[in-house]
C-alpha cells in the first residue's frame, strides 16, 4: 500500500514537468512535422495535405540547397577549427594553472561565448570590412593584397566559420579544461619517467585519453554550427551602407520562407530536414562515444 | 497586542487591496496604444502624433516600436496571425497589408475613417486605392517611397559636366566620368552606386526601377493574373549596365560602400534612392553639396498605409485617431521637413518646405508624363524579389556575363521561369 502511495506520489510530482516539457519541447517539435506535410500560408485556416511534395521540392530547390550546403561547411568547418585550437589552448592554460593569471586567461577565453550575438557580429562585420577593417590593413602592410572578405564566396563563409568558431570556443576550453584536470596523473609521471616531453605527452597521451571529452564537444559544436543563423544575418545585413553577400543558412532560409515568403508547410519540411541531420551526428557521434567507453 | 496587531495586518491588507483596486481601475481607464513600424526614423513624428493627441486622449498611453523593415513585416506576421492583445497601429506597403485584408486578420476601418479617406479632396484615386480592397477601406494613407537621383554636384562640376544625366546611357557616360581611381585604376569613388549585395528583395526592387527605365517591367498583369516579363530587351538592357558597370566599365565594385552612406561620405557621385535621404543627410552630411534629378521615364511609388488591429473597441477608436491625428497637416509639413518621406495627403501647403529644400522638388514637381508604378498587391511578391535577388547578386558578381548577351539571356530565361512557376503555384499565372 505505502509502495503504491510512494509511487503515485513520485508520478504526481514528475507530472508536472512531463507536462512541460511536452509542451513546450515536444509538442512544437511534433507540430513541425506534421505541417512539414502540408500547405499552409500562415494567415488562412486552410491547410492542404500535400503528402511529401514539400520534401520533393526542397530537393529542386536551388537556394535550399545552397542553403543546406553552407550550413553543414559552416558547421564542420567550424568543428574543425573548435576542437584543434580549443583542446591547444586548454592545454596551455592547464598547464599554466598555478600561474596568477590563470584566472584571467579563463575568462578571456570564455568571454566571447557570453557576449551577446549581435554586436560581437558587427564588431567583426567591422574587422573584415574590405576598406575600412582593420583585418585588411594588417595583410596590406604585411605585403599582401586586401581581400573582399565580406563578398567572395568563399571568403563569406570562412568568416561565418570563424565568428562562429570564436563563440564557441570558450564554452569548449572549459569543457578541455575539466577533462584535462581529471586526466590520471600518474601516467604522466610514467611517462615522464620513460622520457617524454611534453609535447610528447600531450599528443601521445592527452589527445587519446580526452577522446570522450572530444566527443562530447564536436557534437555541441556541430549541433550549433548547424542552427547557424545570426552570424550570416548580421555579416550581410546593411540597407545603407555596405551590405555583404548573403551566405544563405538553413535558418535564415526557413524564417524567410515561413514570415516572408509565407509557405509554413515548406519551411516546416526544412526543418525536419535539418532536424534528420542533426539527430543522424548526433547518433553517429554517440555511437562512437559508446564503443569507446565499451572498449 | 498580538489582535490588534492582526486587527492592523487585515486592515492594512484592505487597504493595499483597495489601493490595488483604485490603482487596477485607473490603468483600466488608460488606453494603450502600440505603433508598430519598419522605418525606425520615423520614431521621433509617431511621438509628435502621440502628444498631439494628448488634449483629447489624456489618458492614452503610446507606445512607438520601430523596427527594422525585414523584421518588422516577420512581426506583423507572426502577431496578426496569434492575434493582439493591445489595439496596434500597423504601419504596412499597401501591397503587403492585402494578403492579410484577405485572410480576414485586419478589420475594415469605421465609417468615418473610411470618409475621411474616400474624400478626394484628403488623396488622389491612386493613395486611397492601395488602402481599399474591393471598396471596403481598411486603411490611411501615410507617406510614400519614392525614387530620384541623389549626385554631388561638386563632383559633377569637378568632372566638367552640366546637370545630371537624363538618360541611362547618359547614367553610364557620367558613371565612367564620375568614377575616382587610384594608382592602379582601381575605383576610390563610385560613379554610380548600385544595389549589388545584400539579403531580401531590394536587389531586385532596385532592379526593376532602371529596367523600368528602359520601358519594361518585372511583371505584367494580364487581368487579374501576371507573368514574369523580364527576359527581353528592357531586362537585357538593364542587366547588362549592371554587368558593365562592375566588369566592365568597373565604376562601383560590389566590396564597395554603397547606398546613402557611401554618398553621404563623399563616397560615391550618384544613386538613385527614396526621400528620406534628404532628412538623413541633413543630419548626417549637412555640408554635402548635392541636387536630386528625375529618372529618366518614372519612379516606383510604394504607398505606406496605418492599419489597425487588436485591444478593445475603445482602444481600436483611439488607434484610428491617431492615424488621423498622423495625417494632420502640421504633422505631415514636419515628416517631410524632419523625416524627408514624402506624405500623401493632398491639399497640405508643403512649399515653405521645398523652398527651403529644393531637393524635394525631384519627388513633387512631377511631369504630366511621368511613369509611377508600384509593386503588385500579390501574396508571393516577395517570394519572388527575394528569388530574383539571389540570382541578380550571383550575375552582377560573374565577370564572366560581361559583353556576352547571349549568356545573360539566358540567366533571365531561366529566372523568369522560376518567376512563373511561383506564380503558377499561388494560382495567378497569366497565359
Amino acid at each position: 500500500m505505502l509502495k503504491r502511495k510512494r509511487f503515485l506520489f513520485a508520478v504526481m510530482a514528475i507530472i508536472p514537468t512531463f507536462a512541460i516539457f511536452g509542451w513546450v519541447r515536444m509538442y512544437p517539435i511534433v507540430e513541425t512535422l506534421r505541417l512539414s506535410v502540408f500547405q499552409w500560408n500562415l494567415l488562412s485556416r486552410d491547410k492542404t495535405f500535400v503528402g511529401l511534395s514539400n520534401f520533393i521540392e526542397l530537393f529542386g530547390d536551388d537556394q535550399f540547397l545552397d542553403a543546406l550546403t553552407n550550413t553543414a561547411i559552416i558547421a564542420f568547418g567550424a568543428m574543425a577549427v573548435t576542437i584543434p585550437v580549443s583542446m591547444a589552448l586548454a592545454g596551455v592554460i592547464y598547464h599554466r594553472t598555478r600561474s596568477r593569471f590563470a584566472g584571467f586567461y579563463e575568462t578571456a577565453v570564455f568571454i566571447p561565448h557570453v557576449v551577446s550575438l549581435v554586436p560581437a557580429a558587427m564588431a567583426w562585420k567591422w574587422i573584415f570590412d574590405a576598406k575600412l577593417g582593420p583585418l585588411n590593413a594588417v595583410i596590406v602592410a604585411l605585403g599582401g593584397e586586401a581581400q573582399a572578405w565580406l563578398f567572395d564566396p568563399v571568403l563569406s563563409v570562412v568568416c561565418i566559420i570563424l565568428l562562429v568558431s570564436w563563440q564557441t570556443l570558450g564554452y569548449a576550453v572549459l569543457i578541455y579544461l575539466v577533462g584535462f584536470r581529471n586526466l590520471p596523473k600518474s601516467v604522466y609521471e610514467a611517462a615522464k619517467l620513460d622520457g617524454a616531453n611534453g609535447i610528447q605527452s600531450f599528443f601521445f597521451m592527452s589527445v587519446p585519453l580526452l577522446k570522450p571529452i572530444t566527443l562530447y564537444v564536436s557534437v555541441v559544436t556541430l549541433i550549433s554550427g548547424f542552427n547557424v543563423y545570426a552570424q550570416a544575418y548580421v555579416l550581410a545585413s546593411d540597407t545603407q551602407g555596405a551590405p555583404g553577400r548573403l551566405v544563405r543558412v538553413l535558418v535564415l532560409d526557413m524564417l524567410e520562407n515561413s514570415f516572408q515568403n509565407f509557405r509554413v508547410g515548406y519551411a516546416a519540411a526544412e526543418a525536419v530536414i535539418l532536424l534528420s541531420i542533426v539527430l543522424v551526428l548526433t547518433a553517429v557521434q554517440f555511437g562512437m562515444l559508446r564503443q569507446k567507453g565499451g572498449k | 497586542m498580538t489582535f490588534r496587531g492582526r486587527n492592523g495586518t487585515v486592515a492594512k491588507a484592505t487597504m493595499w487591496s483597495a489601493g490595488l483596486m483604485l490603482a487596477g481601475t485607473l490603468s483600466a481607464q488608460a488606453q494603450d496604444v502600440v505603433i508598430w513600424g519598419g522605418f525606425p526614423e520615423l520614431a521621433d513624428f509617431y511621438e509628435r502624433v502621440a502628444e498631439g493627441m494628448s488634449d483629447e486622449y489624456p489618458d492614452l498611453n503610446v507606445i512607438v516600436e520601430p523596427i527594422g523593415l525585414r523584421d518588422h513585416e516577420k512581426r506583423v506576421a507572426l502577431g496578426l496571425s496569434s492575434g493582439l492583445d493591445d489595439a496596434t497601429v500597423l504601419e504596412l506597403i499597401g501591397s503587403t497589408a492585402n494578403r492579410y485584408i484577405v485572410n480576414d486578420l485586419l478589420p475594415p476601418a469605421p465609417d468615418d475613417i473610411a470618409e475621411f479617406v474616400n474624400d478626394a479632396g484628403n488623396f488622389e484615386p491612386f493613395f486611397r486605392d492601395t488602402a481599399t480592397v474591393d471598396g471596403t477601406v481598411y486603411g490611411v494613407p501615410l507617406f510614400r517611397g519614392q525614387g530620384a537621383l541623389f549626385y554631388n554636384t561638386d563632383m559633377l562640376a569637378e568632372a566638367g559636366l552640366d546637370g545630371p544625366p537624363t538618360t541611362m546611357e547618359e547614367y553610364d557616360d557620367y558613371a565612367a566620368k564620375l568614377t575616382q581611381r587610384d594608382a592602379d585604376g582601381n575605383p576610390t569613388v563610385s560613379g554610380w552606386s548600385l544595389r549589388l549585395s545584400g539579403g531580401g528583395g531590394g536587389i531586385a526592387e532596385k532592379f526593376w526601377i532602371n529596367m523600368h527605365q528602359f520601358g519594361g517591367a518585372l511583371l505584367e498583369p494580364v487581368g487579374d493574373k501576371y507573368r514574369a516579363a523580364y527576359a527581353n530587351e528592357a531586362g537585357l538592357a538593364a542587366l547588362r549596365q549592371y554587368v558593365n558597370a562592375v566588369s566592365g566599365d568597373k565604376t562601383v565594385t560590389i566590396d564597395m560602400p554603397a547606398d546613402a552612406a557611401a554618398f553621404q561620405r563623399g563616397q560615391t557621385a550618384m544613386f538613385i534612392r527614396e526621400s528620406w535621404v534628404i532628412g538623413d543627410t541633413e543630419k548626417k552630411a549637412p555640408e554635402l553639396n548635392y541636387d536630386t534629378a528625375l529618372l529618366p521615364r518614372g519612379s516606383i511609388a510604394l504607398p505606406v498605409n496605418l492599419y489597425v488591429s487588436g485591444g478593445s473597441d475603445a482602444a481600436q477608436d483611439a488607434a484610428w485617431a491617431f492615424a488621423i491625428e498622423a495625417n494632420k497637416p502640421e504633422h505631415l509639413i514636419w515628416l517631410l521637413d524632419n523625416v524627408g518621406w514624402l506624405p500623401n495627403r493632398a491639399g497640405v501647403d508643403y512649399s515653405g518646405v521645398i523652398e527651403a529644400k529644393p531637393q524635394f522638388s525631384a519627388f513633387v514637381d512631377l511631369p504630366e508624363d511621368y511613369d509611377l508604378f508600384t509593386l503588385p498587391s500579390i501574396e508571393p511578391i516577395n517570394e519572388i524579389l527575394t528569388r530574383f535577388a539571389a540570382v541578380l547578386t550571383e550575375a552582377f558578381a560573374d565577370p564572366s556575363l560581361a559583353g556576352d548577351d547571349a549568356a545573360m539571356m539566358a540567366l533571365l530565361e531561366s529566372a523568369e521561369e522560376e518567376t512563373n512557376a511561383i506564380l503558377d503555384r499561388a494560382g495567378i499565372l497569366a497565359e
